[in-house]
């Protein structure tokens, strides 16, 4: 376990900020609420086997005891980086980004199950979308009842919504809930 | 003024010399001068005064003068004068044509020399206007004996006394050079006939000329001229009085079409005598309706003449819209919406305003043209300008049906069309055989022309022309609405670093700009709607860097609210089907709800923004509904009840649609797994994503419950009642208002209650506040905000802090006090111990020794 050097940092941070914008701020300079400390401090983002992990400074200062092959994790994971040095946001980061976005998308009820089986979203199934929704911005995928489901990439802006064709892709699909059955034995 | 007051001197002058007068001339030896002559024959109005004469009294005092001393016949004269004043102004028509003169001519009437080069002109004119054709060249006296002719008959047929005249004549012309001597008495005679009567008479005048103007316009048009050159008056009084007369006139006359000039065609054509006079009548009131505007416009920039000129043109406009030379009105009533007068102001509002509502009076063309000056006006002034200039907007009306109905139409007219071609072309071919349709095409050419006519006369305009006068008009108005926020944009960016105080001082037009936005907020163009609302979010101070938001924009909180309103509004009328989340709005109004403050913004706004917002939003997500929920029971805690009532009102609604908020109804805080990664609440962030209320109880609630307003108090019991109902199930409603209607109701509430409760007793109030008021009232914070001025409060605030500073002091003093007689004694202990141990050890050693 080792934190990140520069280049990883500013690599899952374009990651986060897509979704979270300015918000990655309060990201992470919230006050932690894990570990046995009273004062568990701030989280930070640490480097396992090629994920990141999410983990408050106390839980990280008691996972040092661990060595490092025996170490599977600590915090939440947030992501991983691939063979080619890309960054990767898994499932695991979606409460996160759900409490953080800026940008959101509501899901119709019927049409949720078609998202969590791993499919992007057409603009039938899109109940609301956040006004200024950019291409290429980070949206969380939210059902009705806003519970978080997933997360994606806007494929088309708010405005474009409108005139859209009614299978027109309006988020393209990054991870779901549903990827917790799907791909139990990949996440852990 | 000046030449009347010239001809009355001249009148006294001819009165008072008889005296003097050599009686043995005889009429007929007498020569008279042509001039005279001409003068005297002419003009009628000279004659008129010695025609009255009694030729007994005239000759009495002629015979009587060598006795008598002067004081006695000037007495008597000035007696006969004032009669004579108070007879003439029973009949002003007499001596009417003779004022008829430009003040040019008028001039020279001032030297007793001059006198004579005046009545020339005076006469030149007046015959002018009586025959109409009458050639200039009388003026040369050349004519003199016509003039004789003509005048004998009409002296004769007056009063029979054509002798006297000529009598007088004679006398006059000696008269002349003696004039100096009686100045003095000229002078007390002046003053004697008052300015009060020339006003009355002049006054008598105008409304006989009215009244025959209003009785038979069409033969006393002409009398226009007069109420013209009486409106030219010196005397402001009457000079406004023949403004306002002439208004009134062309109230009535003006007719309801619109009078065109007379093609070349039309004149070379010969017309019937009856044409002929509606084609002088025509071109006479068009003359002086010209002359009169004109007039106004001129006098609009004197001071004195300002207000009477605008509210003649506002009505002119008012009820001529459709008339000639509307543009000249129109420019010019709206160059006065903003005037700095408030009378003035209002009436050009007014004005506009039943423009825009009536326009069956003009087919709505003269609509286009005012928003044009306006928009005109708008960006000439750089968008400074007063606020009503912009409001009359609102009275605009958009039928939303035109659209509709051409559409349809269109796709009927082609067929008909492709039918009227038929019908044209059949016959072409078989021109002669088939007679029918030649009658058919016939009957159908006869129908065409009818209805273009029919077209022509009726006022409504077919859709299609309607529909492309709205458009410019929806284009002229949304150009000025889109200028004005651009403008605010541009300029709240620059003037950040300057603080200023006062709220819309710097943008005066954007609060009824906003309005109009969201009154006309349906008809804007979907491809404006992008930048529209980017413009509305820069105004209403939201920013991406969430440190910036307050301190960051000069607009008030109220205009700043108004924006959210305008952008939710703008959003939800035009895109209703793709149902779009404005957070960034939602965000503002979040944070803005701490900015209010009840004295400095309108509350009215806050509860429309609530209500627009919130209340009447379709889905709020949770964790936003929380944070609202709680920021708005804080807010009901600080404020007055009509804030408060508003605010709950809301909470209320929130809690209704997002059952899983009710567990912040709950006594244990925490929010359980609901309360997503914030764990505690933080009541001052600005993201209400952030804030984790969820986590947060509403304790204020059973604050509220004990609120002195039984409204507010009543609705914080009905939401806590709520805690223990299924979350499908909702409370009995006790309040089915929104949010906005809550709020004025009971605003006026507290208006009415007001004097009642100043009136309790002091104690009884302040014993019941002691005892159950949780929140001071509305009325003693007023007072206590407003009876406070600037160098009291510095004064006191001195004081205060120089009390507080003092007990600083004082406690820091008395700290170090204490620590030092804590130490003195401590030393003083240690003292004693050292000798006790002394003691104890001197003792031990004692004892060892022992």
């Amino acid at each position: 376990m080792r934190p990140l050097d520069e280049k990883e940092t500013t690599q899952v941070f374009e990651k986060l900020f897509k979704f979270t914008g300015p918000n990655l701020k309060h990201l992470l300079e919230r006050p932690a609420v894990e570990g046995p400390d009273a004062e568990p401090g701030r989280y930070c983002l640490r480097l396992n086997r090629n994920r990141v992990y999410y983990a408050s400074e106390a839980l990280v200062r008691r996972a040092t005891a661990v060595s490092r092959p025996r170490l599977a994790g600590v915090g939440t994971p947030i992501g991983k980086f691939t063979h080619h040095g890309a960054f990767h946001l898994t499932v695991h980061a979606l409460d996160l980004l759900a409490a953080h976005a800026r940008r959101r998308v509501w899901l119709k009820p019927d049409t949720e199950r078609s998202f969590l089986f791993g499919n992007s979203v057409p603009k039938s199934s899109l109940a609301r979308i956040t006004e200024n929704t950019k291409v290429g911005d980070g949206v969380v995928v939210m059902s009705m009842a806003d519970v978080p489901l997933g997360f994606g990439i806007a494929a088309r802006s708010a405005q474009d919504c409108r005139k859209a064709d009614t299978n027109a892709v309006v988020v393209l699909h990054q991870a779901d809930a549903g990827e917790y059955l799907r791909k139990e034995e990949e996440l852990m | 003024m000046g030449k009347r007051s010239g001809s009355k001197r001249k009148d006294k002058n001819k009165v008072i010399l008889p005296p003097e007068l050599p009686p043995e001339i005889d009429d007929d030896e007498v020569d008279l001068s042509d001039e005279d002559i001409a003068f005297y024959a002419t003009d009628s109005s000279n004659v008129a005064p010695f025609r009255r004469f009694d030729k007994k009294s005239i000759d009495r005092y002629v015979g009587r003068v060598a006795g008598r001393d002067e004081g006695e016949v000037e007495r008597l004269y000035e007696e006969r004068q004032k009669r004579k004043a108070t007879e003439s102004s029973g009949k002003p028509r007499e001596d009417d044509d003779g004022l008829e003169v430009d003040p040019v001519d008028a001039l020279p009437t001032k030297t007793l020399q001059g006198e004579l080069v005046y009545n020339r002109a005076k006469k030149a004119r007046s015959e002018d206007n009586t025959g109409g054709v009458k050639s200039k060249a009388q003026e040369n006296g050349a004519d003199a004996k016509q003039s004789i002719k003509k005048d004998e008959p009409k002296g004769k047929s007056k009063n029979k006394k054509g002798d006297d005249n000529k009598v007088k004549n004679i006398q006059s012309q000696t008269e002349v050079p003696k004039g100096q001597l009686h100045s003095n008495v000229l002078e007390e005679v002046k003053e004697e006939l008052s300015a009060e009567e020339l006003f009355e008479k002049k006054k008598a005048q105008l409304a006989e000329l009215g009244m025959a103007m209003l009785e038979d316009p069409e033969s006393n048009i002409r009398s226009l001229n007069d109420m013209l050159s009486i409106s030219n008056d010196k005397d402001q009084k009457v000079a406004k009085l023949g403004l306002m007369s002439l208004l009134a006139v062309f109230k009535d006359i003006i007719p309801s079409y619109r009078i065109r000039q007379l093609t070349e065609k039309e004149l070379a054509v010969e017309v019937s005598k009856e044409v002929k006079k509606t084609r002088y009548y025509e071109y006479t009131l068009i003359r002086c309706y010209k002359a009169y505007l004109q007039k106004l416009v001129s006098l609009e920039k004197q001071p004195h003449f300002y207000t009477v000129a605008v509210r003649c043109m506002c009505a002119l406009l008012d009820t001529a819209p459709h008339f000639n030379f509307r543009e000249n009105l129109l420019a010019s009533v709206v160059k006065n919406l903003s005037s700095s007068d408030d009378v003035v102001r209002k009436m050009c509002c007014e004005a506009i305003r039943s423009l825009f509502i009536n326009e069956g009076k003009h087919r709505g063309e003269a609509t286009i043209e005012a928003v044009r000056l306006i928009a005109d006006h708008v960006k000439l002034n750089d968008c400074q300008l007063h606020p009503d200039s912009i409001d009359v907007f609102l009275s605009l009306r958009f039928d939303e049906d035109i659209g509709k109905d051409e559409t349809e139409e269109e796709k009927v007219k082609p067929k008909k069309n492709k039918r009227w071609q038929k019908n044209q072309e059949v016959p072409k071919q078989l021109p002669v055989n088939d007679k029918k349709k030649t009658r058919q095409e016939l009957i159908s050419k006869a129908r065409e022309e009818v209805d273009v006519d029919l077209r022509a006369v009726s006022f409504t305009l077919d859709p299609k022309e309607r529909k492309r006068i709205q458009k410019e008009t929806l284009s002229a108005l949304f150009e000025t609405y889109f200028r004005i926020l651009k403008h605010s944009v541009t300029t709240s960016n620059s003037r950040t670093k300057v603080n200023n105080v006062s709220p819309g001082g710097s943008h005066p037009l954007l609060t009824p700009c906003l309005e109009g936005l969201g009154k006309f907020s349906h008809l804007i163009d979907v491809d404006f709607m992008g930048e529209l609302i980017s413009c509305l979010k820069k105004l209403s101070g939201y920013s991406d860097r969430q440190d910036e938001i307050p301190n960051d924009n000069a607009l008030s909180v109220s205009e700043r609210l108004q924006c959210c309103i305008v952008a939710v509004k703008v959003w939800r009328s035009n895109l209703e089907a793709l149902n779009v989340d404005l957070q960034d709005f939602f965000v503002q109004l979040y944070n803005l709800i701490l900015e209010y403050r009840p004295d400095r913004d309108h509350g009215e706004v806050l509860a429309d923004a609530l209500k627009t917002l919130l209340w009447e939003g379709k889905q709020q997500d949770m964790l936003r509904a929380a944070a609202f929920i709680k920021r708005l029971a804080t807010l009901a805690l600080s404020f007055g009840s009509a804030e408060a009532i508003a605010a709950l009102v809301t909470l209320k609604h929130l809690l209704q649609k997002n059952s899983k908020c009710r567990n912040m109804l709950e006594n244990d805080s925490g929010g359980g797994s609901l309360s997503c990664l914030v764990a505690k609440y933080n009541p001052e962030a600005t993201d209400p994503y952030l804030s984790g209320a969820l986590a947060s109880v509403l304790w204020e609630l059973s604050l509220l419950e004990k609120h002195y307003d039984i409204s507010v108090s009543s609705m914080a019991s009905n939401i806590l009642s709520m805690a223990n109902l299924n979350p499908t199930q909702n409370p009995v409603p006790i309040l089915n208002v929104n949010p906005l209607e809550a709020y004025r109701d009971l605003s006026m509430e507290r208006e009415l209650l007001k004097p009642t409760s100043k009136a309790l007793p002091l104690n009884l109030k302040k014993r019941r506040r002691g005892k159950e008021f949780v929140a001071l009232s509305p009325d003693v914070l007023q007072k206590a905000d407003c009876s406070v001025d600037k160098d009291e409060l510095e004064e006191k605030l001195q004081s205060h802090f120089a009390v507080l500073r003092g007990i600083s002091e004082n406690e820091r003093l008395r700290a170090e006090l204490n620590h030092t007689l804590s130490s003195v004694n401590m030393y003083k202990d240690y003292k004693k111990q050292k000798k006790k141990n002394m003691k104890f050890k001197t003792g031990r050693k004692k004892v060892a020794r022992v």
